[in-house]
């Protein structure tokens, strides 16, 4: 589980993140929605420490990150995965290696057991066929896919994705929520996904907290956000006409 | 008496020469201080020259993981030394036919001996040409290539997929090639010497600028090792330059495609820079 507490975080004299508090609960999709801009990938950032916080706690199973020496943040990382917004797979290894550099950079495992974990790995998000390819000779959500195996590959307890569904095609976007819920369920995974894709919101939010203009203004399940009075929120998810003819069928229901 | 005297003037001095110090201290630091407040260009240098050496301390560290250090040092040693031996041949060889023909043309003296072309020839090479110039040619060359590919890492997430993995990314990255290159540099140099006094030859042998003779007696005559040594201290300093400036414009690099394209250029002119300015130093530590 992690939970931030009063995080603020400014950047010169713009205030990004303003008093934010939530909790992400463990074999839990967490989505983080909002609109751009409104400091949603600051806030992912913040609590994987790529942005230093101005005031606030990050606790990692009651772990503060914001107490952590130096030491102790590289030692936590080995604990986390994640999936980037486009992938940022190694483009001078092929999959297989982009899966298994992980495993040979930290783990104490033979050889024999890193190549079974790769390809375990490989296997779970159903690449099989393109292990040997490079990441410029596969497709976006192939990419995506080699991405997850990339991130899964230590074992995680905790995994961040950044807009997986970015640049994927509708059909490849489902396939990605399906297998970051089912991997999140099957590992027992605290999973944060940064996203303003709607698709997502409604297929895989067990969690979902909604930013606007930095700060938390709602924080609830896919099914209570059809009785969510906050204007802003409603506003964002239901601004297309597809979502406000469901939000209707869902009222008259 | 007179000795009371002297202690008491001894006393004054001191006392005015520490007042003087610590006024001259203060307003030397005001002064300082005033210049760095309206000349922001100076602030912007001190930062990239403070962020550079951070840089250098994350850099040579002890890498994560030995095996994986080792699996990427051949590599980069392929990448950057190996594959420059084709430009290194081809600039070299005609350097040094060129340089020998325009030696002979230029000394065209009875009073010289003939063999001084030959000589010139291979003083030129060793002193500047084959560890200066050739290193300026490998700091377009290598310089951009490090940039480039750092840089792209950088603005697809791959360095931050590193950090987040755990892994020092800088160290990862960076000091493979500073190792890989700054090995590589003195036989490049050697080499390049050695082709460069080649295309010399090539002048002599298949043409009547220079008989053959004279240009071999010439290259042997009154020839110092020390040279060879002054050559190969000086290269090894400016793969260091080349390698360490081109990586850390690459690792800095923020935005898109264009800013990969400007901390290259800004790779290759600064690290030129500081070559030219190191190859000054260097002479005049080691041969004046």
């Amino acid at each position: 589980m992690i939970e931030v507490r009063n995080l603020n975080k400014s950047f010169d004299d713009k205030q990004v993140l303003k008093n934010i508090s939530a909790v992400f609960e463990n074999g839990k999709t967490n989505l983080i929605i909002g609109r751009s801009g409104s400091g949603k990938t600051v806030l992912m950032k913040s609590i994987i420490g790529l942005h230093q916080v101005d005031s606030g706690e990050i606790l990692y199973d009651n772990r503060d990150l914001t107490k952590m020496r130096f030491k102790d943040i590289k030692e936590l990382r080995k604990e986390v995965g994640m999936l980037f917004q486009g992938s940022a797979l190694f483009d001078s290894l092929t999959v297989f290696e982009n899966v298994i550099f992980p495993l040979e950079m930290f783990s104490s495992m033979t050889k024999k057991e890193m190549i079974d974990r790769a390809n375990f790995c490989i296997n779970r998000v159903n690449l099989t066929e393109a292990k040997n390819k490079y990441p410029s000779e596969i497709s976006g959500g192939m990419q995506k896919r080699a991405a997850i195996a990339r991130s899964i590959s230590l074992n995680p307890k905790y995994l961040f994705c950044d807009e997986p569904n970015s640049g994927l095609d509708p059909q490849t976007s489902l396939v990605i929520d399906q297998l970051i819920k089912e991997i999140t369920q099957e590992f027992d995974i605290t999973t944060i996904i940064n996203t303003h894709d709607m698709n997502s919101v409604m297929g895989i939010g067990d969690n979902i907290i909604f930013i606007h203009e930095g700060k938390k203004e709602w924080q609830g399940s896919k099914d209570e956000i059809f009785d969510c009075n906050n204007q802003n929120l409603n506003d964002f998810v239901f601004a297309s006409d597809l979502y406000k003819k469901i939000k209707n069928v869902h009222h008259n229901f | 008496m007179q000795l009371e005297l002297f202690e008491q003037f001894y006393k004054v001095k001191c006392f005015l020469f520490s007042k003087t110090k610590k006024l001259l201290n203060r307003n030397l630091r005001i002064v300082f201080l005033y210049f760095c407040r309206q000349n922001t260009d100076f602030m912007e240098w001190l930062k990239t020259v403070g962020q550079y050496f951070i840089l250098i301390k994350t850099v040579f560290t002890k890498p994560d993981r030995w095996r994986m250090f080792f699996r990427q040092l051949p590599k980069e040693m392929e990448n950057l030394g190996v594959n420059s031996l084709g430009i290194v041949i081809i600039i070299s060889i005609f350097i040094g036919a060129i340089m020998t023909i325009q030696t002979k043309l230029n000394t065209e003296n009875p009073l010289l001996p003939r063999y001084s072309t030959g000589l010139v020839t291979r003083d030129t090479l060793l002193l500047e040409f084959s560890s200066t110039i050739m290193c300026l040619i490998l700091a377009g060359k290598v310089g951009s290539n490090i940039a480039s590919e750092i840089g792209t890492m950088r603005i697809t997430e791959q360095i931050d997929a590193l950090e987040i993995m755990g892994v020092n990314s800088a160290n990862y990255l960076i000091l493979p090639k500073i190792i890989a290159f700054v090995t590589l540099m003195p036989f490049l140099v050697i080499f390049s010497m050695g082709v460069g006094l080649l295309g010399g030859y090539m002048v002599a042998a298949f043409t009547d600028v220079i008989t053959v003779s004279d240009y071999i007696y010439g290259i042997q005559y009154a020839f110092i090792p020390y040279y060879v040594t002054y050559a190969i201290v000086k290269s090894l300093v400016f793969a260091f330059i080349i390698t360490s400036v081109a990586a850390f414009y690459g690792y800095y690099a923020y935005g898109g495609a264009l800013e990969v394209g400007k901390a290259s250029t800004k790779a290759v002119v600064n690290s030129s820079i500081l070559i030219l300015l190191f190859n000054l130093i260097l002479t005049n530590l080691m041969l004046v």
